[in-house]
């Protein structure tokens, strides 16, 4: 197989032009095929809810916030095979928050990739839990008052976990930590930081990719053996 | 062999006895006991976070190949109803147990009800038709929970079984050996080693199609057609004719059990599989009855299914807040 037999035929991606999605997709489907393997690929609803059905594989595509618990009654029945969730930042820390809580707090071993866009994309650019403090969306006229979630800490309330931070523009290593997260023994976390164009991207003087790409280039730095990130960090945290 | 068992252990041990290799549930007055009896078996058992994990683990773990349960009550049902259409969506087979207590709301957590036929045959968004058994002794609930079961996999759809607070925590002896039943394998090949797309989204071969209506259209028709079809083979109901009655009751679960005694004076139609509704076997029995009364412990939730089905006057006698008396059913029927 090569990274493109990992397309479903047939069905173009939603998403905008620019998207950090498509590079999500794409490099997933590239280290499947380095990998060799054919994982159960599941996702929630929302922009990156659709990336499971893009996968040519047996793939889910579950309720909103719900995606959690599926994936962990398939990798129960499943031992035998990996199990992926990609899903967005409102679907796995706000309205799915629970489950993250506890799916990770039992420690099944699968890998979860939230790929943060900072906003609810799809439904047209509300307040998400990971929405910056100040930044303006439709909900949140005069800039968000509340700070955002962080998913790292939500990680790190566990005895054993494996949270990884990386962005769609340092591709390598968004490769690296996702092999890193399917090869971990245990629930893995992977947040890929890849803000909305059309929404938040838009109201932060972001909206051309070009733009996005060099400030996520410029605001964000690997850094290694930490035990905490800080923010604008990218890295991984473990302890197993 | 004779044993004592409790409905809710009933309903754990057909499930083991249907194949049931995973059960999730969250616990709740007064289902628990099934949980309890399960967290015991030789099966993937989980104690989740909530119902709405209960429901999708159990989803999962059944698209993974294996025969899955979840049991709740009233308030824990209701927030499984998206999922219910989901599973109905994706066609998974599932079992759900719905143990009523008296709603709404916390209402009345270890008092009967049947509270919930209304939420069992509509209570998820859109068009769907489900399945569903209601049992009226322990022996029963043994038996139907592996019907509900096979008629899951025949199905391809979550088959809601409903039990009540009485029926549930009832004591009877049951010779389970001597008990005949069939099982029905799972034939839908388990999440894993194929190329589908499981997506609550209409959809065609994998690929969303969400604003073709002829396709909406052509799906409902199907899944219709498949439920319809499904039901012949699960056509449960008990039927007491006294000849020199002209009155019919109709009563199911519990309160069928309490007005077992009026079969002496009257004609009684007690329906399993009360969804979907057993209209023809309905309309043959009441065309022998000038007057026809549904008792149940709710305020008119059958008996308005009934109405519409039969297109005649139905009287209802109500038995609400928890209590069950034959005396004043009897008096009652007395001024019908």
């Amino acid at each position: 197989m090569t990274y493109k037999d990992y397309k479903r035929p047939g069905v173009e991606p939603i998403w905008c032009l620019g998207c950090g999605l498509h590079v999500v997709f794409t490099q997933l489907s590239n280290l499947f095929d380095e990998l060799e393997m054919e994982p159960i690929v599941l996702s929630g609803i929302g922009c990156t809810g659709r990336t499971a059905g893009y996968f040519n594989l047996d793939t889910v595509h579950g309720l909103h916030g719900r995606i959690i618990p599926l994936a962990e009654g398939v990798k129960r029945a499943r031992k035998d095979k990996e199990v992926i969730v990609v899903s967005g930042d409102g679907d796995l820390l706000s309205i799915g928050g629970n489950h993250l809580l506890h799916t990770s707090r039992r420690d099944i071993n699968m890998t979860v990739i939230c790929v943060n866009n900072s906003v609810y994309g799809l439904t047209g650019g509300q307040l998400s839990p990971t929405t910056p403090k100040g930044a303006k969306t439709k909900t949140t006229p005069g800039g968000s008052e509340i700070e955002p979630i962080d998913a790292q800490k939500i990680l790190m309330s566990n005895k054993r976990y494996f949270y990884a931070r990386t962005t769609p523009v340092h591709v390598k290593y968004m490769k690296e930590v996702i092999k890193q997260a399917i090869e971990w023994d245990g629930f893995a976390f992977v947040e890929i930081i890849s803000l909305c164009l059309e929404t938040i991207g838009k109201t932060m003087g972001l909206k051309k990719p070009s733009k996005m790409y060099n400030w996520l280039e410029e605001n964000f730095r690997i850094v290694e053996n930490k035990q905490v990130l800080d923010d604008f960090e990218l890295g991984v945290v473990k302890n197993g | 062999m004779k044993k004592i068992l409790q409905g809710n252990e009933a309903i754990g041990l057909g499930a083991i006895k249907a194949g049931l290799k995973f059960y999730s549930g969250y616990p709740i007055t007064p289902s628990s006991e099934i949980m309890h009896y399960l967290a015991n078996q030789d099966i993937e058992f989980v104690q989740t976070e909530d119902e709405l994990a209960a429901v999708n683990m159990a989803i999962g773990a059944s698209l993974g190949g294996m025969k899955s349960m979840t049991s709740t009550s009233g308030p824990g049902f209701s927030l499984m109803q998206e999922s219910i259409g989901f599973a109905h969506k994706i066609e998974v087979p599932l079992v759900i147990v719905n143990v009523q207590r008296v709603g709404p709301s916390t209402g009345m957590p270890t008092m009967p009800s049947q509270g919930d036929i209304s939420q069992a045959r509509y209570g998820s968004h859109g068009d769907y038709f489900p399945i569903v058994f209601y049992p009226n002794s322990v022996e029963e609930c043994f038996k139907y929970t592996i019907e509900a079961f096979n008629a899951s996999e025949e199905s391809l759809s979550p088959i809601i079984l409903l039990s009540d607070a009485f029926l549930s925590h009832l004591y009877e002896t049951v010779d389970i050996e001597s008990i005949n039943f069939k099982i029905k394998q799972r034939h839908l090949k388990p999440l894993g080693d194929e190329k589908r797309h499981f997506t609550g989204l209409l959809s065609k071969g994998g690929i969303p199609q969400t604003r073709n209506s002829d396709l909406y259209k052509k799906w409902i028709q199907k899944m219709k057609e498949k439920i319809e079809k499904t039901s012949k083979n699960y056509e449960f109901f008990e039927y007491i004719e006294n000849k020199d009655s002209d009155t019919l009751l109709i009563a199911f679960g519990i309160t069928s059990r309490i007005i077992s005694p009026l079969k002496e004076n009257y004609s009684i139609f007690r329906p399993i599989r009360l969804f979907p509704i057993l209209e023809e076997k309905l309309k043959e029995v009441a065309e022998k009855h000038k007057k026809i009364v549904v008792i149940e412990m709710n305020e008119g939730q059958y008996k308005n299914e009934i109405e519409r089905v039969l297109e005649r006057k139905i009287n209802l006698i109500k038995q609400t807040g928890g209590s069950l008396s034959l005396r004043q059913i009897k008096r009652e029927l007395d001024d019908i």
